[in-house]
């Protein structure tokens, strides 16, 4: 009797011991994410609000229940924008059985691309190269954002839309556009064979490029050398600093010419650095999301978000580098959702269960509507084009390059 | 028999009402969960190897060329002081490094710490830039303000590299940001230091 007592009391108590522990075990369950951020270098001023954000958007993401009920860890790295460190620090996220990866520069992703795509580890960086948008070439390197081609195309288009019919010599000539970049650095150059070729398609004269190192603060003789071109637009491709040299110096030497900037370089600091410069010249830039703070869709989340993880830092003083980080992470949580939902948490399954079923995925935040297909990952068709004026940022045209090339958007552009 | 049974369920309510009596005294709630306190203890370059910097031009010893600088590693000690009758969980933290109001590192650190209740803990975080990352920094973004200091990258990387070891040239921490849980509540505590 006293044995039966026992075990009438022991197994039950044994089973609901048991499952809690399997419950316990199942609430522990966790995806692991990894990132490849830079905090320390060249481009820590950027990445440092990257990196911020995309920590806020797992946070946030955790908070609505992470991939289907399964919590996110996500561990990130700084590799101070050099490669050696940050194929060591891929390796390590590897190690640590990361499913997916966030990464960063185009020399890192670029240098990166093979083993991933050996690795079949999905990889979205902020590197928006359409080198790496053709599936057949670099099937795992994915972002939420308008590759850097489509952006420049975005932006001369719409300068030709908008600003060119405003000119005196508007029907009496063809407009004159010139580059302005720094010719050694992978992410100025990707897009410049692209800008181009849209440049003599629409009718453009082409004037020659101007070398603009990234350390830039004098650009007086790149000035003078465009200013026996006199350009009517310059297209920009460095980053903040060195544009806000060039525009500095294109003002005070009576350029004349108006600016259309990638997205690296047209951020909340360039008014700050250009100074009168950049309320006095045209200012356009190409922006695959809305700045910090616009009101678009789902922004409220974000800044809201910011606010509560990072209350020490002023909310003017976050970028729209925390709202790319929020796309990145967005599409990311989307196709793990898929794929989980589908049972696949496997690289391949990521990608054919979860990013390339995305079909016009919305995600807000200004963004254009994305779309990854198995023959073709780039992420938009088109790119909203912004311009600083009267002391802020306002919509000039969302350009949509498909609609309007439809035959040349689907035959000739990828993954250039 | 059936006082057997009594005895066995008595002795199981007993030990389960003690638990959870252990439990209710200190029950985290988002009214009574008190803001942990993070100061910096102290500062330290644990190790020192100089100021030098060679470019990629310069044929190495050993190894391959490359433009190198010198490393300057920084450990900084912080008090967490939990003043909650119940142990909170540290998250993670994170924080910038800047010098002479340049950011050179934003420091994070996901490791989970118990911190006891009433207690005061101490956690270490440890990072290390190198005078080829700080130069990359200062030349992409730096230059504007480094003009304005009458400075070019180079004296400034200099000034740092031997002033910090001797805590010639502060230290600043900001924009930090430590992450706190109990019982499901969570609390976002900001801080800041300078040292010395």
């Amino acid at each position: 009797m006293k044995k039966r007592i026992f075990l009438g009391f022991l197994v039950p108590m044994v089973a609901v011991a048991f499952l809690a522990g399997f419950s316990t075990a199942a609430l522990a369950a966790k995806i692991k994410i990894g990132g490849i951020m830079d905090t320390t270098g060249a481009t820590s001023d950027v990445g440092k609000d990257y990196a911020i954000g995309m920590e806020e958007a797992w946070k946030y993401i955790n908070e609505q229940g992470g991939i289907n009920g399964k919590k996110v860890k996500y561990t990130w790295f700084d590799y101070g924008y050099r490669i050696p460190e940050a194929i060591t620090k891929y390796k390590l996220l590897k190690r640590l059985r990361s499913i997916v990866i966030m990464g960063w520069g185009t020399g890192d992703t670029e240098a990166l691309s093979p083993t991933v795509n050996k690795d079949k580890i999905p990889y979205v960086s902020a590197s928006y190269s359409a080198h790496l948008t053709d599936p057949k070439k670099t099937r795992y390197n994915l972002f939420f954002s308008s590759d850097y081609s489509t952006n420049a195309r975005a932006a001369l288009t719409a300068w030709l839309d908008k600003k060119w019919p405003t000119k005196p010599d508007y029907g009496k000539r063809k407009p004159r556009f010139a580059c302005a970049y720094m010719f050694a650095s992978p992410y100025c150059s990707a897009p410049i064979k692209a800008i181009k070729d849209h440049a003599a398609m629409l009718g453009f004269e082409i004037g020659p490029d101007q070398d603009v190192s990234l350390f830039a603060l004098d650009t007086k003789s790149q000035i003078m050398a465009l200013k026996e071109f006199k350009p009517d637009v310059v297209w920009h491709g460095n980053t903040t600093m060195s544009v806000a040299a060039t525009m500095r110096d294109a003002y005070a030497l009576g350029l004349g010419a108006d600016f259309i900037i990638n997205n690296w370089g047209f951020d909340e600091n360039l008014p700050r650095l250009a100074g009168e410069a950049a309320d006095n010249l045209v200012v356009m830039g190409a922006t695959p999301c809305a700045f910090f703070g616009q009101n678009y869709k789902n922004m409220d989340i974000v800044v809201r978000t910011a606010k509560k993880y990072n209350p020490g830092i002023p909310t003017s003083k976050r970028l729209i580098r925390t709202i790319q980080a929020w796309g990145d992470a967005l599409i990311t949580w989307e196709a793990l959702k898929r794929a989980d939902k589908a049972g696949d948490l496997s690289g391949p399954g990521i990608m054919t269960k979860g990013f390339e079923t995305m079909r016009k995925f919305d995600i807000g935040l200004g963004a254009s509507p994305i779309t990854f297909t198995a023959t073709d990952h780039r992420p938009t068709t088109g790119c909203l084009i912004q311009e600083w004026k009267n002391g802020k940022f306002v919509e000039v045209e969302r350009v949509d390059l498909k609609k309007r090339w439809p035959a040349k958007w689907a035959k000739e552009w990828l993954g250039w | 028999m059936r006082k057997n049974l009594a005895v066995l369920v008595i002795a199981i309510i007993g030990v389960a009402m003690l638990f959870s009596c252990a439990g209710m005294t200190a029950k985290p709630t988002a009214s009574n969960f008190k803001t942990p306190v993070i100061t910096l203890e102290s500062f330290m370059v644990p190790q020192y190897d100089g100021f030098w910097y060679y470019s990629k031009k310069v044929k190495p010893t050993k190894g391959r060329p490359g433009d190198r600088g010198a490393p300057l590693p920084m450990t900084f000690l912080f008090n967490i002081e939990n003043p909650n009758p119940y142990p909170v969980l540290l998250e993670g933290f994170r924080f910038t490094v800047a010098i002479e109001g340049f950011d050179l590192v934003t420091v994070n650190n996901d490791d989970a710490y118990w911190i006891p209740a009433g207690k005061t803990d101490q956690v270490r975080a440890t990072t290390m830039i190198t005078a080829r990352s700080a130069l990359l920094s200062l030349l992409v973004t730096g230059g504007f303000k480094l003009k304005a200091m009458g400075m070019n990258p180079w004296q400034a990387l200099e000034k740092w590299w031997t002033g910090v070891p001797e805590l010639k040239v502060p230290v600043t921490l900001h924009e930090g940001a430590a992450t706190f849980s109990a019982g499901g509540v969570t609390k976002v505590v900001s801080f800041q230091a300078k040292f010395p």
